[in-house]
């Protein structure tokens, strides 16, 4: 058996660092049996598990048996709240505050599974935060977006991967999405004919009219509006894809350089629930200047 | 003689969720025929909760490939529409007048269109 530690995952460069290096050490096994030794993970923001599960998934690909071991009590319960252990043979435990959005695998066409998906978390429970109709319609755009996104330009023939987490006390919901697709580089190499290093990719996929899209659609607009919501929301955007890590926090942007990289994308949100916005426009624009 | 024809986005969905952008591809087929025919089309919003840029480059946005944009303001109407969508809307216009700006882009879209005409008949 081989042994991999993982560390603590929070929401920041070094645990997507660190995931990274997961992947890089163990990528090249086949038909091996995989231990990932959590002892050292005290802490696991419960949405990273789209990312820790998009990795797994890829080593599962190759014929490895995935073993997760000495998970701390309060990293267990999380990971089995949230249905992410039973995909790696343990129980799915009742997820007693109902503060869990669970973890899913979805296929690259399964567009109406994850808007009943999204359905069910989100709109039909009653342990959703307060928030403004107008704050929620624009949650569910965005994450819709990202899914969309995924879907487009990842090109991913193993599927994505979503998973949520809702703090209540905290006013905070976080979601995140990851797909194992080529990435923004390549695409964008492939697409828009552009050599960039991997976090100057997602810089250039985040700024608006730019667009690998080819053919009769357009497109290069979702990331910019998921920005715009996230920058007047207050809360953080995290895109990790290939070796770039790219964050928009307080309306500041930060790019750094990961020293291995993500087999895809992974999409993080962190939504300021709190956030007393309107997002309704007070003034109609006339249908007649629409086109 | 120009007709008005109406169709309603959530009937051609089945959902109020319109995110998809195969499940726009189903409206722009049918925008494309009734505009390609000289009518004028009327795109009811009624019922739909939720809308993605996705969705509606694939149904709208794409139109701008083979119509002007002079056709498609005389022949394409929206209603029902919540302010905030129809602001998503205008954007989506505005990014798909740009990426048919490019001349290369336009013309494989013309050609694929004309090609796609030529399997029909």
């Amino acid at each position: 058996m081989l042994r991999f530690p993982l560390p603590q995952v929070h929401h920041d460069y070094q645990s997507f660092a660190a995931l990274a290096r997961l992947y890089a050490r163990t990528k090249d096994c086949f038909l091996e049996r995989i231990e990932i030794d959590m002892s050292s993970a005290t802490w696991f923001e419960a949405d990273m598990c789209a990312a820790l599960g998009a990795i797994l998934y890829s080593l599962g690909q190759n014929l490895n048996t995935v073993e997760l071991t000495n998970i701390a009590p309060r990293v267990w319960d999380i990971l089995a709240r949230n249905g992410f252990l039973s995909h790696y043979g343990r129980a799915k435990v009742p997820d007693r505050w109902g503060s869990t959005i669970s973890y899913q695998r979805f296929d690259d066409r399964d567009d109406h599974f994850f808007a009943r998906y999204i359905e069910s978390q989100f709109i039909h429970r009653s342990e959703m935060p307060e928030m403004s109709s107008g704050l929620l319609k624009k949650f569910r755009e965005s994450i819709f977006e990202i899914f969309s996104n995924a879907v487009w330009h990842s090109r991913t023939q193993l599927g994505i991967f979503s998973c949520g987490q809702l703090f209540p006390s905290k006013g905070l919901l976080n979601f995140t999405v990851a797909d194992l697709g080529v990435g923004m580089r390549q695409n964008i190499q492939d697409f828009a004919g552009l050599d960039l290093a991997a976090e100057d990719a997602i810089v250039w996929a985040t700024e608006e009219n730019n667009t690998t899209r080819r053919g009769p659609i357009p497109g290069g607009l979702g990331l910019k509006l998921l920005r715009e919501f996230i920058d007047l929301n207050g809360g953080c955007l995290q895109i990790v894809s290939d070796a770039g890590f790219w964050q928009t926090k307080d309306e500041r942007v930060s790019t750094a350089r990961l020293g291995h990289p993500f087999p895809g994308t992974v999409v993080y949100i962190g939504i300021n629930t709190a956030d007393l916005n309107s997002y309704s426009l007070t003034s109609e624009l006339d249908p007649n200047e629409i086109f | 003689m120009k007709r008005e024809m109406k169709i309603s986005v959530y009937e051609v969905v089945g959902s109020p969720l319109c995110v998809a952008s195969e499940d726009g591809q189903k409206v722009h087929d049918r925008l494309a025929a009734v505009i390609g025919a000289g009518h004028r089309a009327i795109l009811s919003f009624h019922n739909v909760s939720t809308l993605t840029s996705a969705f509606l480059n694939a149904a709208i946005g794409q139109l701008y490939g083979p119509f002007s944009e002079e056709q498609i303001r005389c022949l394409l109407k929206v209603e029902e529409m919540a302010p905030e969508d129809a602001a998503l809307l205008k954007r989506v216009v505005e990014t798909a007048k740009l990426y048919f700006k490019d001349p290369q882009r336009f013309e494989q879209v013309v050609r694929e269109t004309l090609e796609d005409e030529q399997d029909g008949a």
